[in-house]
Order: structure tokens, then C-alpha cells, then sequence
């Protein structure tokens, strides 16, 4: 039980404010802004 | 209230202490002193029973928004061991810096969030989302052209909502810059007339490093 309570408190992250724009949203959004930014030249 | 000044803290049970630490921790949370509110509901977390589920539950619905307004996120682990999944996509909806989904996440769980008393609190993490999504933003600029990314034109801004299906015209998203830099959650400036934010060339997007949003 001891070793319970010590793993919740354990459960946090507060170093997840990273750099990395790989995951799908981040590719979306790029297209998204790549996409506008074109149009603009245009 | 007044006579239990006369007693030490430390004399009375373990479960005694945890149900005042819970209680006054959550009177915190309505105060939005989220440091407090930290301090006081991890001390109930750290010694309650751990067999009774039911009870770190309770600390948690309490502990987990107090947490997000502090910049820190719950594991995916922890959500799924205690069955706290309406927290599950506001924390993505940090991480990525998606607008849309926080505000449906609050919307789906809106009556829970409402009874609990948290949701004003949950509100308010908008801001940190904003922050974020201005960060992606910065970042892609940036892959793309180092020497103008700092400079982020309003209307791609609006662009990017628009995008998350969120309607907000030039002049609202200028309002939201100036919150966030405000609440130095943005460190730079506006140029109003080109419509350009400017962004500072050290640390433009500071971290809460587990302090409340300033007010």
C-alpha cells in the first residue's frame, strides 16, 4: 500500500512543453499554414 | 475554528489529518490558490489509504485541475488507474495546443465539472492552450525561415483558428495576444498598425514551472 501512494505521487509530468512538432497535429496545422501562405503569394 | 489554534497539527490521527487537508485543499481550489490547493491535496494524496479508491478519486477530481493551472499534466496511467478519463483529452488538448477539443472536452463534461466545482477552474487552462498552439505555430515557422519567425502575422493566427473551426476575427486575436503577454505567458510585443506580433528572441514562451498564471 505504501508503494501504492509512493507511485501516485509519482504520476505527474512536468516537462512535456517540448519542441517537437511531428505528431499529426502539428503536420496538420503546417500543411494548414503552408497551404494559406500560398495562396497568398499567388 | 478558533480553539484549534491551541492544538499541533501533528498530534491528531493520520485520517483526521487527510479529511482536513482534503477539505481545506478544495477550499483553496475555489480561491485559486493553486499553490495552496497543490500543497494541501498532495499531503491528503500522500497519506491517505491506499485501498480506498473511492477516496483517491475524490483528491484527484480536486488535485488534477489544480495541477493543469500549475503547468504540471497527470500520466495517461493515472487517469486509467482511477477511472478520471474526463480529464483524458483536456490534457492532449495541452500538449498539442488544440482550442477545439478543450472547449469540447469541457462541454461533454460539463455537468460533471460544474458539480464538482472545477469547471471555472478547467476554463482558464484556455490560456495555456493558446500559448501552446502560438508555440507550434512559432516552431513551424521557424523549421521554415529562422530569420522571420519571430515575427508571427495576426492573420495567421486567425488562420490556424480558423482551422480548429474556431471563429475569431483580427481584432480578438489581437486581444488574446495581449492577454497572454499580459500574464507573460508571451514575452514580445505588437506592432498594431502591421498587425505583427514580435516575438522576443529569448524564451518567448516562458514556462509555469509550477506557478499559477499570473493575474
Amino acid at each position: 500500500d505504501e508503494k501504492d501512494v509512493k507511485e501516485i505521487t509519482q504520476q505527474w509530468e512536468d516537462d512535456w512543453d517540448d519542441d517537437d512538432v511531428n505528431d499529426d497535429f502539428s503536420k496538420q496545422l503546417r500543411k494548414e499554414l503552408e497551404a494559406s501562405s500560398q495562396k497568398e503569394s499567388n | 475554528i478558533e480553539t484549534a489554534r491551541i492544538f499541533d497539527f501533528e498530534e491528531f490521527p493520520v485520517r483526521d489529518k487527510v479529511t482536513y487537508m482534503y477539505y481545506t485543499g478544495r477550499l483553496e481550489v475555489y480561491n485559486e490558490n493553486f499553490n495552496a490547493a497543490d500543497q494541501k491535496l498532495s499531503y491528503a494524496l500522500a497519506h491517505c489509504d491506499a485501498r480506498k479508491e473511492a477516496n483517491i478519486r475524490m483528491i484527484l477530481r480536486y488535485l488534477i485541475p489544480v495541477k493543469l493551472s500549475i503547468g504540471i499534466l497527470p500520466k495517461t496511467s493515472l487517469l486509467e488507474r482511477y477511472s478520471l478519463n474526463e480529464y483524458a483529452d483536456i490534457v492532449v488538448s495541452l500538449k498539442r495546443g488544440d482550442l477545439r477539443l478543450l472547449r469540447n472536452a469541457l462541454q461533454e463534461h460539463e455537468d460533471r465539472f460544474l458539480r464538482s466545482g472545477v469547471y471555472l477552474v478547467l476554463e482558464k487552462l484556455e490560456l495555456q492552450v493558446y500559448q501552446r498552439l502560438l508555440k507550434k505555430i512559432y516552431i513551424i515557422q521557424k523549421q521554415k525561415d529562422p530569420s522571420k519567425a519571430h515575427q508571427i502575422k495576426l492573420e495567421v493566427i486567425v488562420k490556424a483558428f480558423k482551422w480548429l473551426e474556431i471563429d475569431m476575427d483580427i481584432d480578438e486575436v489581437e486581444c488574446i495576444m495581449s492577454i497572454l503577454i499580459y500574464k507573460n505567458l508571451v514575452k514580445g510585443y505588437f506592432a498594431h498598425k502591421s498587425k505583427v506580433a514580435v516575438l522576443s528572441k529569448q524564451d518567448p514562451f516562458p514556462r509555469l514551472n509550477g506557478k499559477p498564471v499570473s493575474s
